[in-house]
């Protein structure tokens, strides 16, 4: 399927890999939605994309709200007439581990609260099936060839203090096989389901922090240095246009190997 | 360039492309959409416009989740939803056979 004059989705659009991932895909001449909760990150990504003369919309939506789904799906319709490309990243994390024991007594002083587990599971999994299952849904009732992209991590191999996020981004990489496995079952042959697992990436949300944790995590990286989210952009243009990509998800690294921290 | 209100923003469709930019009441505006419906006439542009301004930001009953301080009632059975920064507690010290209270 060519980028070309196809029109896309994208989750989580207004930062980090979701941006990256939208102006990717405007380069190469397809027509976005760019959905996110955060309104002046929208704000700032339409800006950047009208000058690069993309057409896009943004839409302010709440991803595990089966009515905000809804409504950037109808919206996407509305504005461009189909759909082709839906890429999941929304995203957050809550990191912690499940119990906290004092050193002391060997006791438990502190668990992790639903007020951690919960957003993570609604927003990394709720979320990522409502806007496949929704995205598919348009896909299948117009016709329309088309791609659905859970963003996925490397973590999904299980990291200490994540046990929410790695558990969602686990689900997120084993969905393509199910998804495409009910569409074969059901003859649905032209809607792939590809997903990415992208390992540590220049987002904000690694840019900013520690700078002596970050190359100490860098450590663990063969290229020496952070995947930037254009990378990842670029290889979801290419799941897009490679038709026989399908049924799994795909790791970006940058050669990460295991070395602390990672339960094998 | 056309402009019409809804929902308290005013919407401004400038043909340039066709983008969409919405102005709310205190003057702060963003950019809705950008360079959409080449080639449409002016009037199939703005009426496309208005509607994909109502599908992006719906006038409605925004439903927020199960209110524990109002629960629906069917008869004298009280419903309430999850409240996670309330959570259900078991109460360790009292009548449970199967965790007796141990001290």
């Amino acid at each position: 399927m060519k980028m070309k004059d196809s029109v896309a989705i994208v989750t989580g659009g207004g930062n980090g890999i979701g941006e990256a991932v939208a102006k990717y895909l405007v380069k190469n001449g397809a027509k976005v939605a760019i959905v996110d909760m955060a309104q002046k990150n929208i704000d700032r990504v339409v800006g950047e994309i009208k000058a690069m003369g993309g057409e896009v919309i943004g839409v302010q939506a709440n991803v595990t709200s089966e009515a905000d789904t809804a409504k950037f799906i109808k919206a996407t319709l509305d504005a461009f007439g189909k759909l082709n490309i839906v890429v999941a990243c929304a995203g957050i994390i809550r990191d912690g581990t499940m119990l906290t024991i004092d050193k002391e007594t060997g006791k438990v002083t502190r668990k992790m609260g639903l007020d951690k587990w919960q957003p993570v599971i609604d927003i990394n999994l709720t979320g990522t099936f409502l806007t496949l299952r929704d995205g598919a849904e348009a896909m299948v009732n117009g016709g329309w060839e088309g791609i659905l992209v859970p963003i996925s991590s490397v973590n999904k191999v299980g990291q200490i203090g994540q046990l929410n996020y790695s558990s969602t981004k686990v689900a997120d990489a084993l969905m393509p096989k199910i998804i495409v496995g009910e569409f074969q079952m059901r003859g649905i042959h032209n809607i792939r389901c590809v997903g990415v697992a992208p390992g540590y990436t220049a987002t904000p949300m690694l840019t900013g922090m520690n700078q002596d944790a970050l190359k100490a995590l860098l450590h663990e990286v063969q290229i020496g240095r952070l995947v930037e989210p254009e990378e990842v952009a670029a290889l979801i243009g290419h799941c897009v246009e490679n038709g026989a990509i399908d049924a799994t998800t795909i790791e970006i690294t940058g050669g990460l190997c295991y070395e602390h921290g990672i339960a094998k | 360039m056309s402009k019409f209100t809804y929902n308290d923003a005013e919407y401004i469709v400038e043909p340039s492309g066709y983008d969409i930019r919405r102005v709310m009441p205190d003057g702060s505006s963003s950019l809705v959409a950008a360079n959409l419906y080449y080639g449409l006439p002016v009037q199939e542009a703005e009426a496309k416009a208005q509607a994909l301004v109502k599908s992006i930001q719906p006038v409605g009953i925004k439903v927020v989740g199960p209110d524990i301080t109002r629960p629906n009632m069917i008869g004298d059975l009280k419903i309430v939803g999850p409240d996670i920064s309330r959570p259900n507690f078991i109460y360790w010290d009292k009548d449970s056979t199967s965790f007796p209270k141990s001290s």
